[in-house]
């Protein structure tokens, strides 16, 4: 028993010593620069690295695979068919042209019909556009992630030490590290905000409450290892206005927050999430509903025009999409921020899933899964584009608003401009999507058969 | 992922039988694994997942043909509940593109078989003729989503249709002669000079690999 004691406290002191020694680090490389917006490059150091080693491991698979004579890279695809751009129209004259003892003019109902919606039935079970936006996107190479693990075999055993290398680094010095990280930057973040409100309206608690947002939403950067290029800042958004991205994540605030200051708009959440909300709207107005309010769309709107209109509040930022996409498309936006009628500032978020795939996939992972996944990834790399803002022209509706804006900012992050609705994630196509082409075929025959009745 | 051997030898097989190649064997099962979640067998609740399908009019038929065990070369009746990889193959190989080294008795065999599939989908009940309610239940099928047209347009349309399709199988009929249905043969018939090779089939996009660069 007393043999244990000194063990113990040289146990306790080393463990103290090295406790200490940890956060002074954290405080002086991590902490201190977040605050003041500053960085060392450590994370860029990095990623340089990182590289270095993927491009290794890709050459030493592509010898092994050599070797074996395997196959060693997936087929590039966009889609494995070809779809045949021509209309139902155009397809059904073409048939019944080439049939041989029909009329042109006095067509009716044929078997060949049904011909076109049989192909193009076909060609939707084989590939459709949609469900592959909902599941991660495909590398080309391993980035040694097992998770990332879909066509490559065993290949060396350098190699597997390598995986094993980085499994070690990452789970048990990164993730630690990232934590304690999330954690400061939270606990400064409910901490900060609830002093700020404290402190009497004026120029000095806006001062104070946009730092403390923002070295909070550095810290928490630094805490999921992010490392974000910002392309032209000088159309960042300004008051009165209303910020619009592409949403793959929700780190996308964070992102977006970290270098800007906005009021978020949401539903007020219980929990964490509740406190902090709270917490930051102490500091400054935010615009949170209740979750009854959240169903009534004009008030909705209505307090989203009366934010806008007040020139001293910060801008908005929404993700008109609704739900999580997988970065490689952008998804209807819903025309609600469209209608009123503020200047709009979009922005294109593209992440690099090579270190880490930042997409959350909500049917398949819950919120704290995924944070985790996130922290144990080597990294989240991603480019910002701030584009030029754009308004309302005089006889536009909100529905063409939105499609423009969202091919800006397709166009821009590279990602394909698609029609179709986020929601499809969880629900089925609306009805009056499904009666469009049957009225179009209907047209053709009745308008003909109308035709015949009457001569 | 599985180790090589044993699935190239499948994959070769599956080659020969359905004549697919092997890169799109490759893709059409990631397809399969995709719309089957991952399961052995496709059921027909899971082409629910797919909202362009939605729009077809005929998407009931379609989805049938997938089940049907003629298509499936099983039985001359009935439908399965549920089909493997290599079912869902061959389907789709009725809709495989024209080789351009095929001979007159393959070109022949080939048209054969995809008129078949569509015979397939009018012949619902599998007696080997169409009846003038199976024509109606396509046509009603296929105008069902405008609401200005009543049943009795449609079926007055089909009627119509089915009356063309009798002259041209039996010619000139006795008054009290009933038209019992179309089978193959007059099927057949009605699709000659036809072209529909060309029409009835999926092409498949060149399959090229990437290098890595940076």
């Amino acid at each position: 028993m007393f043999l244990l004691l000194p063990f113990n406290s040289l146990i306790v002191n080393l463990l103290g010593i090295s406790l200490t020694v940890l956060f002074t680090l954290l405080l002086v490389f991590i902490i201190v620069p977040a605050i003041f917006g500053v960085s060392f490059g450590i994370r860029k150091l990095y990623m340089k690295t990182l590289l270095k080693i993927f491009a290794w491991a890709t050459l030493r698979m592509e010898r092994g695979a050599k070797e074996k004579n395997h196959q060693l890279y997936k087929p590039y695809t966009n889609g494995i068919i070809a779809k045949d751009p021509t209309s139902l129209e155009e397809e059904i004259k073409e048939i019944r042209k080439s049939g041989s003892n029909k009329a042109l003019d006095t067509p009716e109902f044929e078997l060949s019909d049904i011909f076109y919606f049989c192909r193009k039935g076909m060609e939707t079970i084989m590939d459709d556009e949609v469900t592959k936006r909902f599941s991660a996107e495909e590398l080309e190479s391993w980035n040694l992630l097992s998770r990332t693990n879909y066509n490559f075999q065993y290949i060396s055993l350098r190699l597997t030490v390598l995986w094993g290398l980085g499994v070690l680094i990452r789970y048990c010095f990164l993730l630690p590290l990232r934590i304690a990280l999330a954690f400061t930057g939270v606990s400064l973040l409910v901490v900060g905000t609830t002093m700020v409100g404290y402190l009497p309206n004026g120029r000095f608690k806006e001062f104070m409450s946009k730092h403390v947002h923002l070295m909070c939403y550095r810290i928490c950067v630094r805490a999921l290892t992010a490392i974000i290029t910002y392309h032209d800042r000088e159309n960042r958004p300004r008051n009165g206005g209303i910020c619009v991205a592409n949403h793959t994540s929700p780190i996308d605030v964070i992102i977006l927050a970290s270098d800007g200051y906005y009021a978020m708009v949401g539903q007020i959440h219980g929990g964490l999430m509740g406190v902090i909300q709270k917490a930051m709207v102490k500091a400054c107005p935010h615009v949170w509903f209740e979750r009854s309010e959240v169903k009534d769309r004009h008030l909705v709107a209505e307090r989203l025009t009366e934010h806008v209109q007040d020139k001293s509040k910060l801008p908005i930022l929404i993700f008109p999409e609704g739900t999580c996409i997988n970065n490689t498309s952008v998804m209807m936006f819903k025309k609600g921020s469209f209608e009123i009628g503020a200047t709009v500032y979009p922005v294109a978020i593209k992440y690099d899933p090579q270190f880490g795939d930042a997409f959350w996939n909500s049917s398949k992972y819950g919120m704290v899964t995924y944070l985790l996944r996130m922290m144990t990834s080597w990294a989240i790399v991603c480019s910002v584009w701030y584009l030029p803002p754009m308004t309302r022209e005089a006889n536009e509706d909100a529905v063409h608003f939105a499609n423009r804006v969202k091919s800006a900012i397709a166009r821009q992050g590279g990602l394909v401009d698609l029609l179709w609705d986020g929601g499809l994630k969880r629900e089925k196509v609306k009805d009056t999507f499904k009666e469009e082409q049957q009225k179009l075929y209907s047209k053709m025959i009745v308008g003909n058969h109308e035709d015949r009745s009457r001569s | 992922m599985g180790s090589s051997q044993s699935t190239s030898e499948e994959v070769r097989e599956l080659v020969g039988k359905t004549g697919f190649s092997s890169d799109q064997i490759e893709q059409l099962h990631r397809r399969f694994k995709q719309l089957s979640g991952n399961q052995l067998t496709i059921r027909k609740e899971n082409f629910n997942n797919i909202p362009d399908l939605e729009l077809n009019p005929i998407r009931s038929k379609i989805i049938r043909a997938f089940f049907d065990n003629r298509n499936l070369r099983k039985a001359p009746t009935g439908l399965a509940d549920e089909i493997n990889f290599e079912d869902f193959l061959t389907i789709m190989s009725y809709f495989r593109p024209i080789e351009t080294n095929m001979d007159e008795e393959q070109l022949e065999h080939c048209r054969k078989e995809k008129l078949r599939f569509l015979f397939h989908m009018y012949d619902s009940d599998s007696d080997g003729r169409i009846t003038l309610e199976e024509y109606r239940n396509v046509v009603e099928e296929l105008l069902s989503g405008n609401p200005h047209i009543e049943k009795e347009s449609a079926r007055s349309i089909a009627d119509g249709a089915m009356m063309e399709a009798a002259s041209v199988c039996v010619g000139q009929m006795q008054p009290d002669q009933v038209y019992e249905g179309i089978t193959f043969d007059d099927f057949l018939k009605i699709w000659q000079g036809i072209d529909i090779e060309t029409k009835m089939h999926v092409r498949f996009l060149n399959m090229e690999t990437i290098a890595l660069c940076h």
